[in-house]
């Protein structure tokens, strides 16, 4: 039986917009670095890149990015998937996009 | 393509690792300054002051790095093997702590290479070449050359890592094509000017020098730090450790051009802890903040704690530097304790707001 999955791009582009580049101190969307948002096989699936394959920040923007995902009520499923094509470059960086306008992430320790 | 990562607990017990070769590190060059010679058994050689800081500490920690972001497990050999080769040198097996860096710097190169070839671009060649740097000293080392004739070697390791994660991080400045093919050559020139240094000394360093000042004058002019220092916590305090990280490379090229490298003496401890304690450990503050994250997956929370241990650092190198000028060893001696206290205090800070302050392990996202 197919099943279709409604996605609320806008919704979930917000909460990625909540996961920040603590290099950078822009958003991940802004910075181009999301490729796709779908579904999948009941699993909503969010491609994105890092700015280079040797970033350092790679492995904290995915656990970051799968916390985001985990707020999305449609899916109890979500993959955040590392992609390297195409190849991302400071094209695909939001135009007037402001560096560090962002307060640096903050730690919840209350 | 979803990796299969590696659990946090692996990176923790390798980043534990590589803050042991620091601390033993730290520990042989106090033993060096002549401090606790009347309590020491010499189960640490003060001679390992140097391999320690840049295998045990940098090699494993960089390693690490590269490895947690490329997230394969070949990958972390690299860092493995130097943190074996700070057990083996600790536990007297000196020349199979020295196999075990060469080994672990051919990983690191390898990796490096690896990187080039997914992404051909220069960053990632400036730094290779920084890898293979670690290599040649390495070799040196097994050879058994003295170490102020490969030090620069060991320099070049986390000078061009460094340089060319600066180059990486900086395309967001939009630098001209033309200004990032003159940092590449510069880099480039400044290797050639280390291979001239076997030759030449006094020639071949002072090229270096010219090299290192003009290098850190395109960071100064080209790094995002001069737009961030205007920013606030612990984005400002990069800037702030890096730009004055690149005003230590300005003193280390002016100081090499006007006594070229000597082989040993105050000048030579002056000229290595420019470089080693004003240059790469301001950077080292710099990027904590970024390096813990990718590692462990946690933020450390930021205090104004930290400018405490980055103002001692300069000004207890400033005393060195000036007790190895004025040929004053107790002000050299007060100077380099003070440069140990400094690391530790920024390590132990790091440590309380990781574990003691932070609850929890994600930043709170409704800022």
């Amino acid at each position: 039986m197919l099943t279709f999955y409604s996605i609320d791009r806008g919704n979930i582009v917000q909460q990625l917009r909540e996961v920040i580049d603590p290099e950078l101190g822009v958003n991940i969307v802004d910075l181009g670095l999301v490729y796709n948002i779908f579904a999948e096989d009941g699993t909503l699936v969010v491609e994105y890149t890092a700015t280079t394959p040797g970033c350092p920040m790679r492995r904290y923007l995915q656990q970051q990015i799968e916390a985001a995902l985990a707020t999305v009520d449609t899916f109890e499923n979500y993959e955040a998937r590392l992609v390297w094509e195409p190849e991302w470059s400071v094209e695909m960086i939001e135009n007037g996009v402001d560096f560090f306008g962002h307060p640096p992430p903050q730690v919840n320790d209350s | 393509m979803s990796s299969s990562r590696t659990p946090t607990y692996i990176l923790i017990g390798l980043l534990a690792f590589a803050a042991f070769g620091l601390l033993t590190g730290l520990y042989a060059g106090l033993l060096r300054l002549g401090i606790f010679h009347h309590l020491s058994t010499q189960s640490i050689s003060p001679l390992s002051h140097g391999p320690l800081m840049i295998n045990g500490f940098l090699g494993t920690l960089i390693g690490l790095e590269r490895a947690a972001a490329l997230e394969k497990k070949w990958a972390y050999v690299a860092p493995i093997l130097m943190a074996a080769s700070t057990i083996f040198g600790l536990i007297g097996h000196a020349e199979t702590a020295q196999w075990l860096m060469v080994m672990g710097a051919l990983g690191l190169a390898g990796v490096m290479t690896y990187l080039y070839f997914l992404q051909p671009k220069v960053y990632h060649l400036i730094m290779a070449l920084g890898a293979l740097s670690l290599l040649t000293g390495n070799l040196l080392y097994l050879w058994g050359w003295h170490i102020y004739e490969l030090v620069g070697w060991w320099a070049a390791f986390p000078m061009l890592t460094i340089f060319g994660e600066r180059l990486e991080l900086n395309r967001i400045m939009r630098p001209p094509k033309r200004a990032q093919h003159f940092f590449t050559a510069l880099n480039i020139l400044w290797i050639a000017s280390l291979v001239l240094v076997h030759f030449t000394r006094p020639l071949g360093w002072r090229i270096s020098s010219v090299l290192l000042i003009a290098i850190a004058l395109w960071l100064f002019k080209y790094d995002i730090a001069k737009r961030t220092i205007k920013s606030v916590e612990w984005t400002r305090y990069s800037a702030i450790s890096l730009l004055s990280g690149y005003s230590w490379l300005i003193i280390t090229g002016l100081f090499g051009l006007w006594q070229g490298f000597l082989t040993a003496g105050p000048f030579y401890d002056g000229l290595l802890h420019m470089i080693f304690v004003g240059f790469i450990f301001s950077m080292i503050f710099a990027h904590a903040s970024v390096i813990i994250p990718s590692l462990s997956g946690r933020l450390v929370p930021y205090h104004n704690y930290f400018y405490f241990p980055l103002i001692l650092l300069h000004a207890f190198l400033a005393l060195r530097i000036i007790g190895d000028f004025a040929m004053l060893p107790s002000l050299r001696k007060i100077g380099s304790y003070g440069n140990v206290l400094a690391i530790i205090l920024f390590l132990g800070g790091v440590v309380f707001q990781l574990f003691i302050k932070t609850k929890k392990p994600f930043p709170n996202r409704n800022h």
